[in-house]
Order: structure tokens, then C-alpha cells, then sequence
């Protein structure tokens, strides 16, 4: 049985070096190049001449925007509209990883199930979310981890506990993403490897490969569910760390 | 798993994805989704001005057709006044002549009798001097001897009335 894992290998296409340190154009990055080729060709065929009544691909493109819009103006309320770019690009490009690494070929990798990818989106959101804070309210940006009216040595506790919780927060940002796509993409693995060994029962030839390959189609639509979800919830995430980060609670 | 080959995956993921983000951001998402949010303003602002002329076409229409009613209903009233007046007008023209056709045949009825009358008397005096005529005869051929007229005419004259 092939090892579920041995899809996450990262393959050097192109070795690059910048003194010691490794850039090398991998399959990871080519995965994500293909990403970003999809969504530029989806966002300017979409825009290219923009219409009062919109065609098939401006409607498309003006979906999605107005679902990014619509989230920020609740979760975050006016001053989120500016952020609707970045949220907008976080999610597209996620959501494209995700749905490129859907394609079932030998060759296809999902960029979104590597934690070292998952992290940096995190750790961008992160670093937004601070900066912005700290732009916005300076020191008294700290005052989002201090519950109101409260006892004060309960005060302190809650306090330590929130910091914590938002220094984690990349982290769980990333971890969940990242975990969800290795998750389902090993469980499609198995099931796929299920439906060769037991189609090569040589009793009975092929039928009792029917059934994993039932599952494996089930857990596919099941896998693109998931994908977009996932692109949905990190965007959601994200757009409400920036509200924190923009009116404090 | 590969994922925490840390060593190997992490910097030229992570490189790759900064570059490959960063011309997603600036490069695509920036230069297009503006132009798109312009538009959909636009149509927004579209939108809301029809929907208000719109209204405006529909108030002014219903005051056009609250003025139409009311210059029905008085065209209706007036109407129904001429239709009123010409009704009363030729009633009374109806009377006038009517009370006119009945004084001239009160007239007529009236001369009539008069004429009738002066028959009558006329008749009664054709009458009186008949008989008294006969009367004198007769008492010539009785006595022999003509009465004088006054007595004839005295007693004829007691026998009508």
C-alpha cells in the first residue's frame, strides 16, 4: 500500500539559492502560481469592462466581493470596507488552493495542506491585526485582553488567558486549515488505495472495489464541501480578529 | 509527514507564497476589484434614482387620476342639473299651455251658452207669439170677436212663465 503521506512531499522543480538559504521553486509553489493564474484570469476577464448590468463572469467576480463586503460590514461594521481587498484576497487565493488540490491527478497538490503555507497566510493576518490595533488605539489596543467590571485578581486571570489566546491565535488559524486539507486529503488517499487492493481480490475480480470507490466519490463531494468552507472560515476568522483589532469588542 | 520537514519545506514555501501573495494583492486584486466596486455603486445609485422617479411618475399619475375623478364627478353634477332644469323647464311650459288651452275652452264653453240662451229666449218668444196667435184665433172663432193683443200676450204670457 502506498503511503497516504508521500503526497505532501514537497518536489524541487527549479533548486534556487540565495546564499544559504533554499528558494527553490517547488511543486508547492507551482500549485500556488496555478492559484494565482486562476484567480487573475477569473478577476480580469470579470472586470475587464465592467457593465451596469453585469455578464456571466462579472457576476461571478461581483458574487464573491459582495460576500467578502457583506461579512465585513458585519462583522467589523463600516471601517471594515477598506479591508475588503486583503479579506477578499486571503479567501480567493485560499479557496483556489484548496480547489486546485481537488483535482484528481497524480500531479495535483494542495498548497493548504502544508502548515508552513497555512502559517504564513496566519501569520500576515496576524501581523495586519496587530499593526492595525496598535495604529489605531496605540497602547490602549492592549485593553481588548481586559474584561470590564470585573473582580480585579479574576480581571488579571481572564487577562493572562485572553493574551494567550491571541497570541495563539495564528496558530489555530493555521493548524486548522492546514489539518483539515491533510485530513481529507490522506482519508481520500486510503480509500483510493482501498479500491486497488480489493479490486485485485482474485476470487472475485473488481466488485469488491465498488465499495471504497463509492466512498471515495462520496468523500470527494464531501472534500470540496470542505475546501470551501475552510477558504470561508479562515476569511471569516480573519475578518473578525481585524474587528477586535478596529473597535476593541 | 513531510509538512514538519521543517528544514526543507518552510523557506521556500514560504518565500514563494510572500511573492506569489503579494502580486495576488497588489497586482490583481487591487487594479481589478475597484473598478467593480465603482460599478456596483453606480448601479446602486441607478437603482435607487429609478425607483425614485418611479415614484414620482406614480404620485403624479394618481393626481392626475384624482383630478380626472373630480372633473367627472362635476361634469356628472352638472349634468344631472341641466338634465333637472330642462325637466322643470317643460313642465311648466306643459302647464302654462295646458291652463291656456283650458281658459280658451272656458271661453268658448262660456259663449256658447251664451248663444245657447239667446236661442232659447229667441225660441220662447217664436213660441209665445205661436200661441198667443193661436190663442186669439181660437177665441175669434169661439166668441166671434178678436182679443185685443195686450190681453193675449198677458195671457200667454202667465201660461209660460
Amino acid at each position: 500500500m502506498a503511503n497516504p503521506m508521500e503526497q505532501f512531499e514537497i518536489k524541487d522543480i527549479a533548486p534556487i539559492a540565495y546564499g544559504q538559504y533554499d528558494l527553490s521553486f517547488t511543486n508547492s509553489a507551482l500549485w500556488m502560481a496555478l492559484a494565482l493564474v486562476s484567480v487573475a484570469i477569473f478577476l480580469f476577464v470579470g472586470t475587464a469592462k465592467p457593465q451596469l448590468v453585469p455578464g456571466r463572469w462579472q457576476a461571478a467576480v461581483e458574487y464573491l466581493y459582495d460576500f467578502v463586503r457583506k461579512m465585513l460590514d458585519d462583522n467589523v461594521g463600516p471601517e471594515g470596507r477598506k479591508f475588503a481587498p486583503l479579506i477578499f484576497s486571503l479567501f480567493i487565493f485560499v479557496l483556489a488552493c484548496n480547489m486546485l488540490g481537488m483535482i484528481p491527478w497524480v500531479g495535483s497538490f494542495t498548497p493548504t495542506s502544508h502548515i508552513s503555507v497555512t502559517l504564513g497566510l496566519a501569520v500576515l493576518v496576524f501581523v495586519i491585526v496587530c499593526v492595525v490595533g496598535f495604529w489605531k488605539h496605540g497602547l490602549h489596543f492592549f485593553s481588548l485582553f481586559w474584561p470590564k467590571d470585573t473582580f480585579f485578581p479574576l480581571a488579571v486571570f481572564v487577562a493572562c488567558i485572553e493574551f494567550l489566546s491571541f497570541l495563539s491565535r495564528p496558530f489555530t488559524l493555521a493548524i486548522r486549515l492546514f489539518a483539515n486539507m491533510t485530513a481529507g486529503h490522506v482519508l481520500l488517499k486510503v480509500f483510493g488505495t482501498f479500491v486497488v487492493s480489493l479490486g485485485l481480490f482474485s476470487d472475485l475480480p473488481f466488485i469488491l472495489g465498488i465499495l471504497p470507490l463509492t466512498v471515495t466519490i462520496a468523500l470527494t463531494g464531501l472534500e470540496v464541501l470542505i475546501a470551501v468552507v475552510q477558504a470561508y472560515v479562515f476569511a471569516l476568522l480573519a475578518s473578525i480578529y481585524l474587528n477586535d483589532a478596529i473597535n476593541l469588542h | 509527514m513531510p509538512q514538519f520537514d521543517l528544514a526543507n519545506v518552510f523557506l521556500p514555501q514560504l518565500f514563494w507564497l510572500s511573492v506569489l501573495f503579494a502580486i495576488l494583492y497588489f497586482g490583481v486584486v487591487r487594479l481589478t476589484l475597484p473598478k467593480l466596486g465603482n460599478v456596483m455603486e453606480e448601479r446602486e445609485n441607478k437603482v435607487s434614482g429609478d425607483i425614485e422617479l418611479a415614484e414620482k411618475a406614480k404620485l403624479a399619475s394618481d393626481k392626475l387620476n384624482e383630478d380626472y375623478q373630480i372633473g367627472l364627478a362635476s361634469a356628472r353634477d352638472e349634468a344631472r342639473k341641466m338634465l333637472a332644469d330642462a325637466k322643470s323647464k317643460a313642465a311648466a311650459s306643459v302647464e302654462k299651455k295646458s291652463t291656456n288651452a283650458q281658459k280658451k275652452a272656458d271661453e268658448s264653453i262660456a259663449a256658447a251658452q251664451v248663444e245657447i240662451e239667446k236661442a232659447r229666449t229667441s225660441a220662447m218668444q217664436e213660441i209665445e207669439t205661436v200661441a198667443a196667435d193661436g190663442a186669439s184665433s181660437i177665441v175669434e172663432r169661439l166668441t166671434g170677436k178678436a182679443p185685443s193683443t195686450a190681453v193675449v200676450t198677458k195671457a200667454t204670457k202667465s201660461v209660460f212663465a
